[in-house]
């Protein structure tokens, strides 16, 4: 009799799991997610597109589409041409009707302000001066108004030039002298030019650069989709933290980026050596405390409005909760 | 007198009537919508009372003004002068007519984010982007006012023993006015789409500033407001020298060039 129970028993879990991995095999098959990037893939897309290539394994189609500019990528998420966005649209978030949702920090902020070191040596000589960043309410301009704040200096004027490229061409020209830059661009000018530049001290700023974000409505009908992908994420971020060269290796098994220039090829592990670091890529996919930072920091610069705000009304935490239970 | 009275009465009832349908359709698709991001009428044009009054609309005119009136004016002396000399020298249309051909082909958004190579990201980048636009419609149709000279006045004037200024001056000129005043209206209207550009692609300065911010930080009805704004201002001021055009020429000279 306890023979025959524990038959029975064995075959229910069978088919239990059976069901379980046919179910999700069912679900997966038919899940293709619309990712918008509001960016030219490059090399520091690798994480996503490695996670990608591994969620493809896991039968969840993720199809990356480049868009010109984070605006058009939030707007293809709230007309439904996509259904995945990247980047840090929290203005949208709130003003927009559609319930979106943040539920994973792909990296956090990582700027450098850089200055002409015959003009100035320190963050006090910027008082009076004039500073260039990217855009007006930008991350950028945020990030060098709490450095004025902090050091007690009001700048002359504030000049937006949108895109580190551009502004590292235009501080290696003379017609800038100071500005903020991402560390590609930064590693650039200091290589082009590395007596004639000093990048100023910054205080830990926490904030998400790349979050990802869909309508809450995508998030509830695709929960294992979106587990899977969260999951991948999760495992590269944590694989590279552990080891940076990780990401050469992963890239060549896959064939990622098979058309990157030798110069660029270079400069694919000291972008990552630097960035975990400076602790860009979370183990944990940001989550609330992500959602915290945010949420001051973009009050700060201007994007958001209001106060007493609540995570809830940003981000949903759910999906990164799941797939953090299944990622060791 | 009457019936002149009249016809301006209904012609004023037929522009208020279209304006009311354009703006009955704007704010029925926004309440639609036909897309989230797309606000209706009736809050675009708050949203633009509202720049009007924290004086963000006219700060950000007078900035994007500057470039686009240096540039018109570049365009006006140098484009003009030069359209006057490729009609009336061989030699001069031989040489600058492929640039200006090739110019006005060419397709402008693609190249105005390369003057910034060479020129930076300051004033002189914008007032290029500007002049870019406008010169080859007007040097083009300063040359073609010249050069389609009604020839049997020209033949009048020799015929009277006039000399090369006299026919340049008395015969040419004043025939080619009239089209060269039309390209002066329509660089005008290229000149906007020129500063618009720069002011998008090269750095937010003014309108562009205002429709990139807005854009970022989701105020949908103030980027629709500052949109619609500079159409407005571009179609009035075209418009403005329209009506000067028709006052300054008869149709028949109009009609003729």
């Amino acid at each position: 009799m306890v023979q025959r129970l524990k038959s029975i028993a064995s075959f229910l879990m069978v088919t239990a799991l059976i069901g379980g991995l046919a179910t999700e095999t069912w679900a997966q098959a038919k899940t293709r997610i619309r990712y918008a990037l509001g960016d030219v893939i490059s090399i520091d897309e690798l994480p996503l597109l490695i996670a990608v290539e591994h969620a493809k394994q896991r039968g969840v189609d993720v199809q990356v589409t480049s868009f010109k500019s984070e605006e058009v990528a939030t707007q293809a998420v709230i007309n439904g041409q996509a259904d995945i966005g990247q980047g840090t649209p929290y203005a949208a978030i709130q003003k927009v009707t559609v319930p979106i949702r943040f539920f994973y920090q792909l990296s956090a902020l990582q700027f450098f302000p850089i200055v002409a070191k015959d003009n100035y040596k320190s963050w006090k000589d910027l008082d009076g001066q004039e500073i260039a960043v990217h855009t007006r309410g930008s991350g950028t301009e945020a990030i060098m108004n709490l450095a004025a704040k902090e050091h007690g200096i009001k700048y002359k004027s504030v000049s937006y030039v949108p895109g580190s490229q551009v502004r590292a061409l235009a501080l290696l020209k003379g017609n800038i002298k100071a500005t903020i830059l991402d560390a590609p661009n930064k590693n650039l000018v200091m290589k082009e030019a590395p007596d004639k530049f000093i990048i100023l001290p910054l205080g830990n700023v926490k904030a998400s650069d790349e979050a990802l974000f869909a309508t809450r409505d995508f998030l509830d009908k695709n929960q294992v989709a979106i587990r899977i992908f969260v999951e991948e994420l999760t495992k590269v971020s944590r694989a590279v933290n552990a080891n940076p060269s990780w990401i050469l290796e992963e890239r060549r098994k896959l064939g990622l980026l098979k058309d990157l220039p030798p110069k660029m090829e270079q400069e694919i592990l000291p972008f990552f050596q630097e960035a975990v670091k400076s602790g860009v890529f979370p183990n944990d996919g940001g989550g609330e405390r992500a959602a915290k930072n945010d949420l001051e920091f973009y009050s700060l610069s201007g994007a958001l409005k209001g106060e007493n705000l609540k995570v809830d009304d940003f981000w949903y935490l759910a999906p990164l909760k799941a797939a953090l239970a299944n990622v060791k | 007198m009457q019936r002149k009275e009249l016809i301006a009465k209904r012609r004023l009832v037929w522009q208020l009537i279209s304006f009311a349908l354009v703006f009955g359709l704007w704010e029925l698709a926004g309440r639609w919508p036909i897309s989230l991001a797309f606000p209706p009428f009736s809050k675009t044009f708050l949203a633009l009372l509202r720049m009007t009054a924290d004086g963000s609309l006219a700060k950000a005119y007078l900035s994007t003004a500057q470039p686009l009136v240096i540039g018109i004016v570049l365009c006006g002396i140098a484009g003009i002068g030069f359209g006057i000399g490729m009609g009336l020298s061989r030699t001069i249309e031989w040489f600058s007519l492929p640039v200006f051909i090739i110019l006005q082909a060419a397709p402008m958004a693609a190249i105005i984010p390369l003057i910034t190579y060479i020129y930076g990201i300051g004033l002189t980048s914008k007032v290029l982007a500007v002049v870019f636009l406008a010169a080859p419609v007007i040097v083009m149709n300063s040359y073609k006012g010249i050069r389609n000279t009604n020839p049997s006045l020209i033949q009048m004037c020799r015929s009277f023993l006039g000399t090369r200024r006299q026919e340049i001056i008395k015969i040419i000129l004043p025939h080619a006015a009239a089209l060269i005043f039309a390209g002066l209206r329509l660089g005008l209207a290229m000149g906007f789409i020129g500063i618009v550009i720069a002011e998008l692609l090269i750095t937010p300065t003014g309108i562009g500033d205002l429709i990139t911010y807005h854009s970022s930080v989701a105020d949908y009805p103030e980027m629709f407001a500052a949109i619609a704004s500079i159409i407005a201002v571009a179609a009035f001021a075209i418009h403005g020298l329209q009506r000067l055009e028709h006052k300054l020429f008869p149709p028949e000279i109009r009609g003729s060039s």
